[in-house]
Protein backbone atom coordinates (compact mmCIF):
# COMPACT_ATOMS: atom_id res chain seq x y z
CA UNK A 1 0.00 0.00 0.00
CA UNK A 2 2.77 2.47 1.13
CA UNK A 3 4.63 1.40 -3.12
CA UNK A 4 1.08 2.37 -4.24
CA UNK A 5 0.62 5.83 -2.35
CA UNK A 6 4.51 7.03 -3.25
CA UNK A 7 3.77 5.63 -6.84
CA UNK A 8 0.41 8.32 -7.21
CA UNK A 9 2.70 10.85 -5.82
CA UNK A 10 5.19 10.40 -8.39
CA UNK A 11 2.44 10.55 -10.81
CA UNK A 12 0.85 13.60 -9.55
CA UNK A 13 4.34 15.66 -9.02
CA UNK A 14 5.26 14.94 -12.28
CA UNK A 15 1.80 16.09 -13.99
CA UNK A 16 2.21 18.81 -11.54
CA UNK A 17 5.30 20.33 -12.98
CA UNK A 18 4.34 19.36 -16.41
CA UNK A 19 1.68 21.47 -16.23
CA UNK A 20 3.66 24.52 -14.13
CA UNK A 21 7.11 24.40 -16.34
CA UNK A 22 5.53 24.44 -19.54
CA UNK A 23 7.13 24.61 -22.70
CA UNK A 24 6.85 28.03 -24.35
CA UNK A 25 5.70 27.62 -27.96
CA UNK A 26 7.74 29.30 -30.39
CA UNK A 27 6.34 32.21 -32.58
CA UNK A 28 8.85 32.70 -35.25
CA UNK A 29 12.02 30.24 -36.39
CA UNK A 30 15.11 31.71 -34.52
CA UNK A 31 17.98 33.21 -36.37
CA UNK A 32 20.39 30.34 -35.88
CA UNK A 33 17.59 27.81 -36.98
CA UNK A 34 16.74 30.30 -40.02
CA UNK A 35 20.01 30.56 -41.25
CA UNK A 36 20.55 26.57 -41.04
CA UNK A 37 17.34 26.31 -43.23
CA UNK A 38 18.33 28.79 -45.76
CA UNK A 39 21.99 27.95 -46.49
CA UNK A 40 21.96 23.99 -45.55
CA UNK A 41 19.14 23.31 -48.60
CA UNK A 42 18.45 26.54 -50.40
CA UNK A 43 21.71 28.49 -50.38
CA UNK A 44 24.16 28.38 -53.51
CA UNK A 45 27.26 26.83 -51.11
CA UNK A 46 24.54 23.97 -49.41
CA UNK A 47 24.50 20.46 -50.22
CA UNK A 48 21.44 20.16 -51.73
CA UNK A 49 20.23 17.09 -49.03
CA UNK A 50 16.85 17.14 -48.44
CA UNK A 51 18.40 15.47 -44.63
CA UNK A 52 19.16 18.90 -43.25
CA UNK A 53 20.12 16.87 -40.47
CA UNK A 54 22.76 14.69 -41.80
CA UNK A 55 24.09 17.79 -43.62
CA UNK A 56 24.65 20.66 -40.34
CA UNK A 57 25.95 17.59 -38.86
CA UNK A 58 28.82 16.87 -41.51
CA UNK A 59 29.10 20.29 -43.05
CA UNK A 60 28.40 22.92 -40.17
CA UNK A 61 29.49 20.81 -36.86
CA UNK A 62 31.99 18.92 -39.17
CA UNK A 63 34.83 18.84 -36.66
CA UNK A 64 32.45 18.08 -33.94
CA UNK A 65 31.51 14.84 -35.73
CA UNK A 66 34.91 14.05 -36.34
CA UNK A 67 35.39 14.11 -32.82
CA UNK A 68 32.84 11.92 -32.51
CA UNK A 69 33.68 9.29 -35.11
CA UNK A 70 37.81 9.19 -33.12
CA UNK A 71 35.81 8.70 -29.54
CA UNK A 72 34.01 5.66 -31.12
CA UNK A 73 37.94 4.49 -33.11
CA UNK A 74 39.40 4.86 -29.73
CA UNK A 75 36.67 2.78 -27.93
CA UNK A 76 37.17 -0.25 -30.67
CA UNK A 77 41.12 0.14 -30.51
CA UNK A 78 41.02 0.38 -26.87
CA UNK A 79 39.31 -3.20 -26.97
CA UNK A 80 41.24 -4.40 -29.44
CA UNK A 81 44.45 -3.52 -26.96
CA UNK A 82 42.85 -5.81 -24.41
CA UNK A 83 42.46 -8.57 -26.94
CA UNK A 84 46.00 -8.30 -28.23
CA UNK A 85 47.53 -12.13 -28.99
CA UNK A 86 50.30 -12.55 -31.15
CA UNK A 87 51.53 -14.40 -33.95
CA UNK A 88 51.02 -18.38 -32.74
CA UNK A 89 48.45 -17.13 -30.03
CA UNK A 90 46.53 -16.43 -33.48
CA UNK A 91 47.09 -19.38 -35.21
CA UNK A 92 45.54 -21.24 -31.74
CA UNK A 93 42.88 -19.19 -32.03
CA UNK A 94 41.86 -19.63 -34.92
CA UNK A 95 42.38 -22.91 -34.91
CA UNK A 96 38.49 -24.87 -35.22
CA UNK A 97 38.20 -27.76 -32.21
CA UNK A 98 37.48 -30.97 -34.21
CA UNK A 99 33.85 -30.99 -33.63
CA UNK A 100 31.72 -27.81 -33.95
CA UNK A 101 28.32 -27.92 -32.76
CA UNK A 102 25.87 -25.91 -34.71
CA UNK A 103 22.29 -25.06 -34.07
CA UNK A 104 19.83 -26.83 -36.03
CA UNK A 105 18.65 -26.77 -39.56
CA UNK A 106 15.87 -24.86 -39.10
CA UNK A 107 17.57 -21.88 -37.60
CA UNK A 108 20.38 -21.40 -39.53
CA UNK A 109 18.29 -21.62 -43.26
CA UNK A 110 16.10 -18.48 -41.55
CA UNK A 111 20.15 -16.88 -40.43
CA UNK A 112 21.03 -16.96 -44.00
CA UNK A 113 18.14 -15.03 -45.39
CA UNK A 114 18.08 -12.64 -42.30
CA UNK A 115 21.70 -12.36 -42.98
CA UNK A 116 20.94 -11.19 -46.51
CA UNK A 117 18.23 -8.92 -45.63
CA UNK A 118 20.13 -7.24 -43.19
CA UNK A 119 23.05 -6.53 -45.43
CA UNK A 120 20.64 -4.61 -47.96
CA UNK A 121 18.95 -2.72 -45.10
CA UNK A 122 22.25 -1.78 -43.97
CA UNK A 123 23.46 -0.57 -47.46
CA UNK A 124 20.62 1.12 -47.87
CA UNK A 125 20.23 3.13 -44.60
CA UNK A 126 23.65 4.36 -45.12
CA UNK A 127 23.34 5.30 -49.32
CA UNK A 128 20.14 7.26 -48.15
CA UNK A 129 21.68 9.05 -45.65
CA UNK A 130 21.45 12.45 -46.96
CA UNK A 131 18.39 12.01 -48.49
CA UNK A 132 16.37 10.20 -45.33
CA UNK A 133 17.07 9.64 -41.75
CA UNK A 134 19.76 7.13 -40.25
CA UNK A 135 23.43 8.07 -42.02
CA UNK A 136 27.02 6.01 -41.69
CA UNK A 137 26.63 5.35 -38.17
CA UNK A 138 23.15 3.99 -38.23
CA UNK A 139 23.84 1.38 -41.26
CA UNK A 140 27.34 0.78 -39.62
CA UNK A 141 25.65 -0.80 -37.07
CA UNK A 142 22.89 -2.39 -38.87
CA UNK A 143 25.58 -4.13 -41.04
CA UNK A 144 27.67 -5.40 -37.43
CA UNK A 145 24.78 -7.24 -36.86
CA UNK A 146 24.69 -9.70 -39.83
CA UNK A 147 28.16 -11.31 -38.73
CA UNK A 148 26.65 -11.17 -35.28
CA UNK A 149 24.03 -13.09 -36.35
CA UNK A 150 26.35 -15.73 -38.41
CA UNK A 151 28.50 -16.51 -34.95
CA UNK A 152 25.52 -16.98 -32.95
CA UNK A 153 24.28 -19.21 -35.58
CA UNK A 154 27.04 -21.11 -36.85
CA UNK A 155 30.23 -20.15 -35.48
CA UNK A 156 33.14 -17.72 -35.55
CA UNK A 157 35.13 -20.48 -37.53
CA UNK A 158 32.29 -20.05 -40.25
CA UNK A 159 32.97 -16.49 -41.07
CA UNK A 160 37.22 -16.50 -40.51
CA UNK A 161 36.79 -19.70 -43.06
CA UNK A 162 34.41 -17.40 -45.39
CA UNK A 163 37.72 -14.54 -45.17
CA UNK A 164 36.23 -12.07 -42.37
CA UNK A 165 38.90 -12.66 -39.88
CA UNK A 166 39.86 -9.69 -37.59
CA UNK A 167 42.63 -8.21 -39.51
CA UNK A 168 40.71 -8.17 -42.68
CA UNK A 169 38.12 -6.34 -40.81
CA UNK A 170 40.72 -3.97 -39.14
CA UNK A 171 41.93 -3.62 -42.52
CA UNK A 172 38.35 -2.47 -43.58
CA UNK A 173 37.96 -0.20 -40.93
CA UNK A 174 40.92 1.62 -41.67
CA UNK A 175 40.18 2.25 -45.14
CA UNK A 176 36.73 3.58 -43.87
CA UNK A 177 38.86 6.06 -41.37
CA UNK A 178 41.93 7.26 -44.36
CA UNK A 179 38.67 7.69 -46.03
CA UNK A 180 37.00 10.30 -44.25
CA UNK A 181 40.04 11.76 -43.61
CA UNK A 182 40.54 12.24 -47.12
CA UNK A 183 37.28 13.58 -47.63
CA UNK A 184 37.49 15.84 -44.96
CA UNK A 185 41.09 17.41 -46.26
CA UNK A 186 40.32 16.97 -49.86
CA UNK A 187 38.40 21.13 -49.56
CA UNK A 188 41.98 22.25 -48.57
CA UNK A 189 43.79 21.79 -51.74
CA UNK A 190 41.48 23.62 -53.85
CA UNK A 191 41.45 27.05 -51.46
CA UNK A 192 38.33 26.03 -49.33
CA UNK A 193 38.36 25.10 -45.50
CA UNK A 194 38.41 21.64 -43.38
CA UNK A 195 35.54 19.62 -44.03
CA UNK A 196 33.74 22.18 -46.15
CA UNK A 197 30.85 20.94 -48.41
CA UNK A 198 30.26 23.07 -51.46
CA UNK A 199 31.32 23.92 -54.33
CA UNK A 200 33.80 21.56 -53.80
CA UNK A 201 32.11 18.18 -54.29
CA UNK A 202 29.34 18.18 -56.82
CA UNK A 203 25.71 18.20 -55.51
CA UNK A 204 24.61 15.76 -58.45
CA UNK A 205 26.26 13.37 -61.01
CA UNK A 206 24.53 12.31 -63.72
CA UNK A 207 21.15 13.53 -62.55
CA UNK A 208 21.22 12.02 -59.22
CA UNK A 209 21.49 13.85 -56.16
CA UNK A 210 24.63 12.73 -54.32
CA UNK A 211 24.78 15.80 -52.04
CA UNK A 212 28.25 16.47 -52.35
CA UNK A 213 30.85 15.23 -49.46
CA UNK A 214 28.13 13.58 -47.17
CA UNK A 215 27.49 10.22 -49.62
CA UNK A 216 30.66 9.87 -49.16
CA UNK A 217 30.99 10.74 -45.59
CA UNK A 218 28.22 8.33 -44.95
CA UNK A 219 29.54 5.47 -46.78
CA UNK A 220 33.07 5.77 -45.46
CA UNK A 221 31.50 5.59 -42.03
CA UNK A 222 29.11 2.75 -42.74
CA UNK A 223 32.49 1.10 -43.74
CA UNK A 224 34.36 2.15 -40.84
CA UNK A 225 31.50 1.32 -38.24
CA UNK A 226 30.51 -1.90 -39.68
CA UNK A 227 34.45 -3.43 -39.90
CA UNK A 228 34.86 -1.76 -36.21
CA UNK A 229 32.41 -3.45 -34.83
CA UNK A 230 33.15 -7.00 -36.37
CA UNK A 231 36.25 -6.87 -35.39
CA UNK A 232 35.45 -6.84 -31.61
CA UNK A 233 32.93 -9.37 -32.06
CA UNK A 234 35.29 -11.65 -33.31
CA UNK A 235 37.11 -11.13 -30.76
CA UNK A 236 34.67 -11.38 -28.05
CA UNK A 237 33.53 -14.99 -29.60
CA UNK A 238 36.71 -16.12 -28.64
CA UNK A 239 35.91 -19.45 -26.75
CA UNK A 240 37.03 -19.41 -23.14
CA UNK A 241 38.73 -22.30 -22.85
CA UNK A 242 41.33 -20.75 -25.64
CA UNK A 243 42.00 -17.81 -23.45
CA UNK A 244 42.09 -19.72 -20.60
CA UNK A 245 44.76 -21.85 -22.40
CA UNK A 246 46.71 -18.93 -23.99
CA UNK A 247 46.82 -17.15 -20.19
CA UNK A 248 47.93 -20.07 -18.43
CA UNK A 249 44.74 -19.99 -15.95
CA UNK A 250 44.89 -23.44 -13.59
CA UNK A 251 41.57 -25.05 -13.62
CA UNK B 1 -14.60 2.59 -46.94
CA UNK B 2 -14.23 -0.93 -48.28
CA UNK B 3 -13.74 -4.79 -46.41
CA UNK B 4 -10.52 -4.43 -46.34
CA UNK B 5 -10.86 -1.63 -44.19
CA UNK B 6 -12.69 -4.06 -41.63
CA UNK B 7 -10.61 -7.01 -41.90
CA UNK B 8 -7.59 -5.37 -41.52
CA UNK B 9 -9.37 -3.46 -38.50
CA UNK B 10 -10.38 -7.01 -37.18
CA UNK B 11 -6.92 -8.43 -37.22
CA UNK B 12 -5.53 -5.76 -35.61
CA UNK B 13 -8.20 -6.50 -32.82
CA UNK B 14 -7.31 -10.22 -32.73
CA UNK B 15 -3.71 -9.21 -32.34
CA UNK B 16 -4.38 -7.06 -29.39
CA UNK B 17 -5.56 -10.14 -27.72
CA UNK B 18 -3.27 -12.53 -28.64
CA UNK B 19 -0.92 -10.12 -27.09
CA UNK B 20 -3.02 -9.97 -24.18
CA UNK B 21 -3.26 -13.87 -23.74
CA UNK B 22 0.69 -13.88 -24.39
CA UNK B 23 1.08 -11.67 -21.09
CA UNK B 24 -1.27 -13.53 -19.33
CA UNK B 25 0.56 -16.61 -20.06
CA UNK B 26 4.14 -15.50 -19.65
CA UNK B 27 2.91 -14.74 -16.13
CA UNK B 28 1.18 -17.97 -15.29
CA UNK B 29 2.44 -20.71 -16.91
CA UNK B 30 4.72 -23.00 -14.97
CA UNK B 31 8.08 -23.66 -16.51
CA UNK B 32 10.34 -22.38 -19.60
CA UNK B 33 9.09 -24.23 -22.31
CA UNK B 34 5.36 -23.74 -22.01
CA UNK B 35 6.17 -19.90 -20.84
CA UNK B 36 7.91 -19.70 -24.34
CA UNK B 37 5.29 -21.08 -25.83
CA UNK B 38 3.27 -17.87 -24.22
CA UNK B 39 5.75 -15.27 -26.05
CA UNK B 40 5.34 -17.09 -29.05
CA UNK B 41 2.15 -16.32 -29.34
CA UNK B 42 2.99 -12.76 -28.04
CA UNK B 43 5.38 -12.49 -31.18
CA UNK B 44 3.44 -14.27 -34.10
CA UNK B 45 -0.33 -13.24 -32.79
CA UNK B 46 0.27 -10.26 -31.76
CA UNK B 47 2.90 -8.54 -34.03
CA UNK B 48 2.36 -10.50 -37.37
CA UNK B 49 -1.43 -10.69 -37.65
CA UNK B 50 -1.65 -6.89 -36.61
CA UNK B 51 0.89 -6.29 -38.65
CA UNK B 52 -1.00 -8.11 -41.95
CA UNK B 53 -3.86 -6.28 -40.33
CA UNK B 54 -2.25 -2.90 -40.88
CA UNK B 55 -1.92 -3.81 -44.15
CA UNK B 56 -5.49 -4.23 -45.28
CA UNK B 57 -6.39 -1.50 -43.69
CA UNK B 58 -4.31 0.85 -45.02
CA UNK B 59 -4.86 -0.72 -49.04
CA UNK B 60 -8.34 0.01 -47.84
CA UNK B 61 -8.35 3.78 -46.50
CA UNK B 62 -9.01 5.61 -49.93
CA UNK B 63 -8.28 9.02 -47.65
CA UNK B 64 -4.75 7.83 -46.56
CA UNK B 65 -1.25 9.52 -48.05
CA UNK B 66 1.24 6.95 -49.33
CA UNK B 67 -1.17 3.81 -48.52
CA UNK B 68 0.86 1.59 -50.81
CA UNK B 69 4.15 2.49 -49.10
CA UNK B 70 2.22 1.64 -45.90
CA UNK B 71 1.00 -1.40 -47.22
CA UNK B 72 4.42 -2.80 -48.44
CA UNK B 73 6.27 -1.89 -45.66
CA UNK B 74 4.16 -3.62 -43.06
CA UNK B 75 3.47 -7.02 -44.90
CA UNK B 76 7.07 -7.00 -45.58
CA UNK B 77 8.22 -6.79 -41.71
CA UNK B 78 5.27 -9.28 -41.24
CA UNK B 79 6.97 -11.69 -42.91
CA UNK B 80 10.32 -11.03 -41.59
CA UNK B 81 8.88 -11.53 -38.17
CA UNK B 82 6.97 -14.45 -39.29
CA UNK B 83 10.17 -16.15 -40.21
CA UNK B 84 12.61 -14.93 -37.39
CA UNK B 85 10.09 -15.70 -34.58
CA UNK B 86 9.66 -19.30 -35.05
CA UNK B 87 13.67 -19.24 -35.59
CA UNK B 88 14.54 -17.21 -32.01
CA UNK B 89 11.99 -19.40 -30.70
CA UNK B 90 13.09 -22.67 -31.34
CA UNK B 91 16.94 -21.36 -30.65
CA UNK B 92 15.98 -20.92 -27.34
CA UNK B 93 14.25 -24.13 -26.17
CA UNK B 94 17.07 -25.82 -28.15
CA UNK B 95 19.54 -24.21 -25.72
CA UNK B 96 17.62 -24.98 -22.83
CA UNK B 97 17.31 -28.37 -23.16
CA UNK B 98 20.59 -28.82 -24.02
CA UNK B 99 22.18 -27.14 -21.32
CA UNK B 100 19.65 -29.42 -18.82
CA UNK B 101 19.03 -25.88 -17.38
CA UNK B 102 14.79 -26.45 -17.07
CA UNK B 103 13.61 -29.38 -15.04
CA UNK B 104 10.49 -31.09 -16.50
CA UNK B 105 8.56 -34.25 -16.97
CA UNK B 106 8.26 -34.75 -20.79
CA UNK B 107 5.20 -37.36 -22.16
CA UNK B 108 7.51 -37.55 -25.69
CA UNK B 109 11.27 -36.09 -26.01
CA UNK B 110 12.00 -35.97 -29.66
CA UNK B 111 15.50 -34.06 -28.98
CA UNK B 112 16.90 -37.35 -26.58
CA UNK B 113 19.72 -37.47 -28.93
CA UNK B 114 20.74 -34.20 -28.16
CA UNK B 115 21.24 -34.24 -24.28
CA UNK B 116 23.72 -37.44 -24.93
Amino acid sequence: MKRWIALIFLLIAVIMLAYIFQVPQPENIKPLGEFYLENSYFGDYSAKSPEVVTSILWDYRGIDTLFETAVFFLAIIGSLTIFRLTKEQEKEVKKEPTQVESLPLPIRTVTKVIVVMILAVSASIALHGHLTPGGGFQGGSALAVAPLLIIAAYSKYALEEHGLDKTRALILRSIGLLGIALVALVPLLSGGFIMQNQPIFPAEIGGQLISGSLIYYNLFEFLAVGAGFTAVFLLLSIPEEKFKKILGVKK
Amino acid sequence: MSVLFYIGALLIVIGGICDLFGALGLLKFPNFYVRLHAATVGTIGGAVVPLFGVALLALGADFLPHRYAIAGASFITGIIVLLAAPAGAHALAYAAHKAKLVEWKPKVDHLKEVRE
